[in-house]
């Protein structure tokens, strides 16, 4: 009983009467802040909404033309075999292939097909029938797939008047995607945009809740106690750290009620790499506000921090398409890390095991922006 | 009248020659976007780590092997593992093809054999796209071999229309500019006029007897040079960087992209208007800017991907109408008679913002007026 009250009332010294004192100021603060707990739920919603449903690379129902010269039951077996698995909608019939070709110019079409008269009476010989195809290749990711599917639907297609029926090829490839059997593009998007809003949340709002003393002038009496710098941005950033917690919490909901998405991985280790990030997102905005003079500055030079790390992030492209010095570059960003982890355990299911490089780069990145703003911030007056 | 409105342009630029902040972020941080943009969004992977365990060893699978690595679209993953679904748990692969035991011995015996293939699906774009290739090597191997016909019954001879390398650059720097020239020209504006507001400044322009549209005139103005400069330079260096250069008539672009930066100043100048403070405008322009010029502008993915509810906000976003115009410009090249109409809704887009403002700060002032 004796050690154990010992230990209360030390830790009630050194916590007690600075820290808690300082802890509930911030508190209150807080709960006075109505703009606060806007900039919490408002922003994080929408984009998670907006990104979740808008990104959507499914290549689907692609407008196609056909002018069909040769008008034999082959070439409409033809067209049929292009349209039947929806990649393309037969959408127009021009007269000429004059007038396909300017449809597809002006990006009405996103392909065309011109059937030719002799494609009967060459299909009949054995062929191989020509027919041709033109393509939009303005969007150079549609463009791409939308060839590959013409190119494998021609290479599978065989009339049912063809001299040699259609027979099973002796090689099939059967494909099972795993993690994600309906190739929902949702998955992808929404734990990136997850670590993209906790980055920009957290960033802003502890560099603003912190440069706020600064513009009012009351850092200096803030630092002119007995705290010191560490005890100050302790209080400042544990009940964010808490009300951050929310907007994780928040992103989990909606991904999983509005897009479905699962949850496969151990929620407890989430949270504590979630909470993890959150540091390195806090960091930054100590980071920030170390460095500018007023509430303006941050917002504004927070793009110049946000940006960059967002776009290099994997959120969005995929870091593997990324030219050699981006993917390098993204090694060294907080935010690849997190969403590695956030798609990792979301989708996959995984653990420490695959992830601890990434947990392992978060910790190192956390603690390091942290005490890089601890001795920033008491030097930061003078 | 006119002198008023351009004694208020004349004032916004030297308040803004003298604010390095503001001018970094009308010239540095567009560039560094176009940079960014312009070269980390890539959507088609190349060179896609997968790992192919072999259970058959024989001269046959180790072909089918060879053929799938003949290509630039894969390459072997370092994973030496004997469990293929680990490697792509770890994110060591995105594919694994395993080649089952007695897949030669089948195949000499005439009889039909089965490749299992994994695709991590987690990025579903690309999942499609390794789906499609590893099909498409499988019947090139089998042609290869002699196994089914050489040539199919029906040949296509493709043409890729504008973009025929399928350079992804072609696509994404012209939507760049949409992006850059909407969020930064809006910035600026909504800055300079919630300013006045915080200052109280404001007060003494009410005092002035300058017109609510006189004021958002003047600074419009000002807004406008500033964005056509950011324009130039962006544009510029954009066409240097990424050598992309006019596919046609440049006209439709020249005066697109001017009332497209008189839009996004007035969207900027209405959200000024309207927002309390620097941090509220700030906060507002970035996320509904970002929001619209990025994910409802067709710039990544095509617009008619978006679902319903969304496909209207999309329907009404200029930079939509805008990228349509760049791509015109730097890759289409069919001038006016292919975007006029999206020049068209440019322009009364930002005649209706400008309206919109107007409105918003005439009642502001009555209302303080009132108030006073």
């Amino acid at each position: 009983m004796r050690p154990l009250r010992l230990l209360r009332s030390w830790a009630h010294r050194l916590l007690g009467t600075r820290f808690l004192a300082l802890l509930r100021k911030e508190v209150e603060q807080i709960l006075r802040d109505r703009q606060l707990v806007k900039l919490l739920l408002i922003p994080p919603t929408l984009q998670l909404l907006v990104y979740g449903f808008a990104l959507n690379p499914d290549v689907r129902f692609l407008p196609l033309g056909v002018v069909d010269q040769s008008l034999g039951a082959s070439s409409r077996e033809l067209v049929a075999a292009l349209t039947e698995n929806q990649v393309f909608l037969g959408a127009a019939h021009p007269r000429s292939d004059r007038d396909l070709a300017r449809l597809v110019e002006r990006g009405s079409l996103t392909a065309g097909l011109v059937i030719p008269p002799t494609f009967r009476r060459d299909l009949a010989k054995g062929g191989p029938a020509e027919v041709q195809v033109f393509i939009d290749g303005v969007d150079a990711n549609t463009a791409g797939i939308a060839n590959g599917y013409i190119q494998q639907i021609l290479r599978r297609f065989r009339p049912e008047s063809a001299a040699t029926p259609a027979r099973p090829p002796p090689v099939t490839a059967a494909v099972t995607f795993l993690y994600n059997p309906g190739l929902r593009s949702s998955w992808f998007f929404v734990p990136g945009v997850m670590g993209l809003v906790l980055t920009l949340i957290a960033s802003l709002v502890s560099a603003v809740s912190l440069v706020r003393e600064k513009d009012t002038g009351t850092l200096e009496q803030l630092l002119m106690t007995p705290a010191s710098a560490w005890e100050i941005l302790l209080a400042k950033i544990a009940p964010l750290f808490v009300l951050l917690q929310v907007d994780v919490a928040l992103a989990l909901v909606l991904g999983r009620t509005v897009f479905g998405l699962p949850f496969r991985g151990n929620l407890p280790l989430f949270l504590l790499l979630s909470g993890l990030y959150l540091f390195v997102g806090i960091g930054i905005g100590t980071l920030l506000a170390t460095v500018c003079r007023s509430q303006q500055q941050v917002l504004l030079t927070a793009f110049f921090v946000n940006l960059p790390l967002v776009q290099t992030s994997g959120a969005i492209a995929p870091i593997e398409s990324m030219p050699l010095f981006f993917r390098s570059l993204s090694l060294l960003n907080p935010l690849r890390h997190y969403i590695t982890i956030v798609r990792g355990m979301q989708l996959k299911g995984v653990g420490l095991e695959a992830l601890w490089p990434h947990a392992l780069a978060l910790l190192l990145m956390a603690m390091a922006l942290m005490a890089f703003s601890a001795s920033r911030f008491r030097s930061q007056l003078s | 009248m006119s002198s008023r409105i351009r004694a208020q342009c004349v004032k916004e630029l030297l308040q803004f020659r003298r604010d390095r902040l503001t001018l970094g972020l009308a010239f540095l941080l567009p560039l560094l976007s176009l940079l960014i943009l312009g070269f980390a969004i890539r959507l088609e992977t190349k060179d896609i780590p997968i790992v192919v365990q072999d259970l058959d060893r024989s001269p046959l699978s180790r072909s089918y092997t060879d053929r799938l690595f003949a290509t630039d679209q894969f390459h072997p993953s370092r994973w030496r593992g004997d469990d293929p679904v680990g490697a792509i748990d770890r994110g060591r692969a995105r594919a694994a093809v395993i080649i089952p035991p007695d897949f030669s011995r089948r195949l000499k015996a005439g009889k039909a054999s089965t490749l299992q293939v994994l695709v991590d699906g987690t990025d579903a774009n690309n999942a499609r796209v390794i789906r499609n290739s590893i099909q498409a090597t499988t019947e090139f191997f089998l042609q290869d071999q002699g196994l089914i016909a050489t040539t199919p019954p029906v040949q296509a001879r493709t043409r890729l229309w504008f973009n025929p390398g399928r350079k992804e650059s072609l696509y994404i720097v012209p939507g760049v500019y949409a992006v850059v020239l909407w969020i930064f020209p809006s910035l600026l504006a909504a800055i300079a006029m919630v300013r006045e507001k915080e200052k109280q400044t404001i007060l003494q322009v009410y005092a002035s007897g300058i017109g609510a549209g006189e004021l958002l005139l003047g600074k419009g103005l000002a807004y406008l040079l500033v964005g056509g400069a950011m324009a130039g330079v962006v544009m510029g260096l954009g066409s240097l960087i990424f050598s992309v250069g006019f596919a046609g008539d440049p006209t439709p672009l020249l005066v697109g992209t001017s009332f497209y930066l008189a839009s996004a100043v007035c969207f900027g100048l209405l959200l000024g208007v309207r927002s309390a403070s620097q941090n509220a405008a700030v906060q507002g322009v970035s996320l509904i800017g970002f929001l619209t010029a990025l994910l409802l502008s067709g710039f990544i993915y095509p617009v008619s991907n978006i679902p319903f509810p969304l496909s209207l906000v999309s329907a009404i976003v200029p930079a939509r109408y805008f990228i349509l115009i760049s791509r015109d410009a730097y890759v289409r090249g069919i001038g006016w008679p292919g975007v006029g109409f999206d020049v068209l809704v440019v322009l009364v887009s930002g005649l209706v913002l400008f309206a919109a403002a107007r409105r918003s700060l005439g009642a502001m002032q009555l209302d303080e007026g009132a108030g006073r």
